[in-house]
């Protein structure tokens, strides 16, 4: 009794560890993302990008591809279905900085998932 | 003529009064102190010039009635004659892929007797004293001597004779086919279509945009045409046309940025938040915004290291396709490349895709690849990837700096390229469509 107990206390824990999407932040989800778009990880923009914008997967990974770039003093809050981020991403192209400020984005549930879907209109 | 007569007149006329009027001094000097005997003096020296200057305007009057003033035929094509400033050599037709005909010298008299189509090469011939031809051949115009008497308005177009005989280029298939896409091409039917299309979706016909990388982005390509100050040398037919698209060039682009590639130009992250709406992308807005009836655009230098020729030609389909929609012609470059860099062969296949997609659209493509191949480090500047510039801020073609600077030939290709869509979509010179 006590061991079935306690495999399912480990069963639990482990669930609980392997915190799904639904239960994040999406305002962290939308932070991994750009992250992700800077660092052209395909992989990871795929799990996180919604189903709408499955075609523009390749565009999103190339969209740094030919500049160095970091995200700077990004912060995200959301509310409903829209994350809002200040801060910026600041590309360097032969000496010269280009900054892209964040903006407000839409995020939708799939899957029991946080998804990143485009700029909140 | 009649400016010269009429300033020998006012001329004529100005050193009589003056020397009237100095005449009391001379009375004074010669003694004439008594005022009776001045006045009288004066009036008697008055009517001897009023006779004079009555008799000079009668017969100044005369031979202006009889001589007829010859009024200049815009029509008549008058020989220029000029020299080479350095040794060139002379080929059989406009590009360097025909066969050499000669070698000019510097300082030879030579004639300057037709152009090509795209502009910048001459027919020149050189005739001994007694009207024998010694050399007949074709040179590019900026490497002759030339003041503000060279107008190519008055040369003759030759569009018989192609840019480039691609059969005579020994450096392999790919080479040769781009050597086999004009420099200059003709403006298609279908984009004559397009334009009427754009101007009923309500596009402004004097607006032209950029879209592209930063090469586009500079504020010297295009850009320039807005500014108030321009030399367009010997190519003063193109003045109209300048002066017709110049000012829609200046002000913000959102679809020309450095670090743009054909995938980004579509990204919605890179377009400009105050200018454009939540998920437009920079192409979109800039097109939304300027409504233009030409669009040039310019990827690859920087495509060229991220992609696949493939992917760079699916990319390239969409920019023309979702410019073609809008009813904007869309005037796509070939680039210029260095045979000596890593990704030479890369930048062929590209450039070869290029042509591909301006064949399969019908749109027109500038072949600034072959247009470079006899510039220094094919115009590219020292970081061998953005075009070189002249140095002027404004368009100057007087010093033949078309023929040095890649900046300097692509705004002279683009600048042809509009005159020629002008033309053939049929505005005229006051801007209304006919």
């Amino acid at each position: 009794m006590i061991r079935l107990f306690l495999l399912i206390a480990l069963v639990l824990g482990m669930t609980a560890c392997d915190t799904p999407a639904e239960q994040a932040d999406p305002a962290d989800m939308v932070i991994q993302y750009m992250q992700a778009k800077i660092d052209g990880d395909k992989d990871t923009l795929a799990g996180l990008l919604c189903a709408d914008l499955e075609s523009t997967l390749t565009r999103e990974a190339q969209s740094f591809a030919t500049v160095d770039a970091v995200l700077e003093d990004a912060t995200c809050t959301s509310e409903g279905d829209v994350v809002t981020c200040t801060g910026a991403i600041v590309a360097d192209y032969g000496g010269e900085d280009t900054e892209f400020p964040l903006t407000s984005y839409r995020v939708v549930q799939e899957d029991g998932a946080w998804k990143w879907c485009g700029e909140a209109g | 003529m009649q400016r010269f007569q009429r300033r020998f007149i006012i001329n004529n006329l100005r050193g009589i009064t003056d020397k009237a009027s100095h005449v009391p001094t001379k009375l004074a000097k010669m003694g004439y102190r008594d005022k009776t005997c001045l006045v009288h003096k004066r009036q008697k020296t008055f009517k001897f010039y009023s006779i004079h200057l009555f008799t000079l305007c009668l017969m100044v009057l005369v031979i202006m009635g009889n001589t007829p003033t010859p009024t200049p035929d815009p029509n008549v094509v008058r020989p220029y004659e000029t020299t080479a400033y350095r040794r060139l050599i002379v080929y059989k037709g406009p590009g360097e892929t025909h066969p050499q005909a000669d070698i000019l010298n510097a300082g030879i008299p030579v004639t300057i007797i037709e152009r090509n189509h795209t502009g910048n090469w001459v027919r020149v011939v050189r005739k001994t004293e007694d009207g024998t031809v010694a050399m007949d051949g074709w040179v590019i115009s900026a490497f002759l001597n030339q003041d503000e008497n060279m107008k190519f308005s008055q040369v003759p177009v030759n569009r018989s004779l192609p840019d480039h005989i691609p059969e005579n280029i020994q450096d392999g298939l790919s080479i040769a086919e781009l050597y086999s896409l004009p420099v200059m091409p003709e403006v298609s039917d279908e984009m004559i279509e397009i334009y009427k299309r754009g101007q009923f979706l309500g596009n402004h016909s004097n607006v032209i945009t950029k879209v592209g990388d930063s090469l586009s982005a500079s504020d010297k390509y295009l850009t320039i045409f807005a500014h108030e100050d321009y030399d367009l040398g010997p190519y003063d037919y193109l003045e109209d046309t300048l002066n017709y698209y110049g000012a829609s060039v200046s002000g913000t682009n959102v679809a020309s940025r450095i670090g743009l590639s054909t995938y980004v130009v579509f990204d919605p992250l890179w377009a400009d938040k105050e200018l454009c709406l939540p998920n437009e992308s920079p192409l979109d807005c800039e097109y939304r915004i300027k409504q233009p009836s030409v669009s040039f655009i310019l990827f690859g230098p920087n495509d060229v290291r991220s992609m696949t020729e493939v992917e760079y030609g699916e990319q390239m389909r969409m920019i023309v396709e979702a410019t073609l929609e809008r009813g904007i012609i869309p005037v796509v470059f070939t680039f210029s490349s260095d045979p000596d860099v890593e990704l030479w062969w890369q930048s062929i296949n590209f450039n070869r895709e290029i042509k591909t997609i301006a064949e399969e659209y019908k749109i027109p493509v500038i072949n600034l690849w072959v247009a470079t191949r006899l510039l220094p480090d094919y115009g590219l500047d020292i970081d061998g990837i953005h075009l070189a510039h002249s140095g002027y801020f404004y368009l100057k073609f007087s010093y033949g700096d078309e023929a040095f600077y890649g900046v300097t030939l692509q705004n002279l290709l683009a600048l042809r390229m509009l005159d020629e869509i002008r033309k053939t979509v049929g505005i005229d010179i006051n801007g209304d469509p006919t």
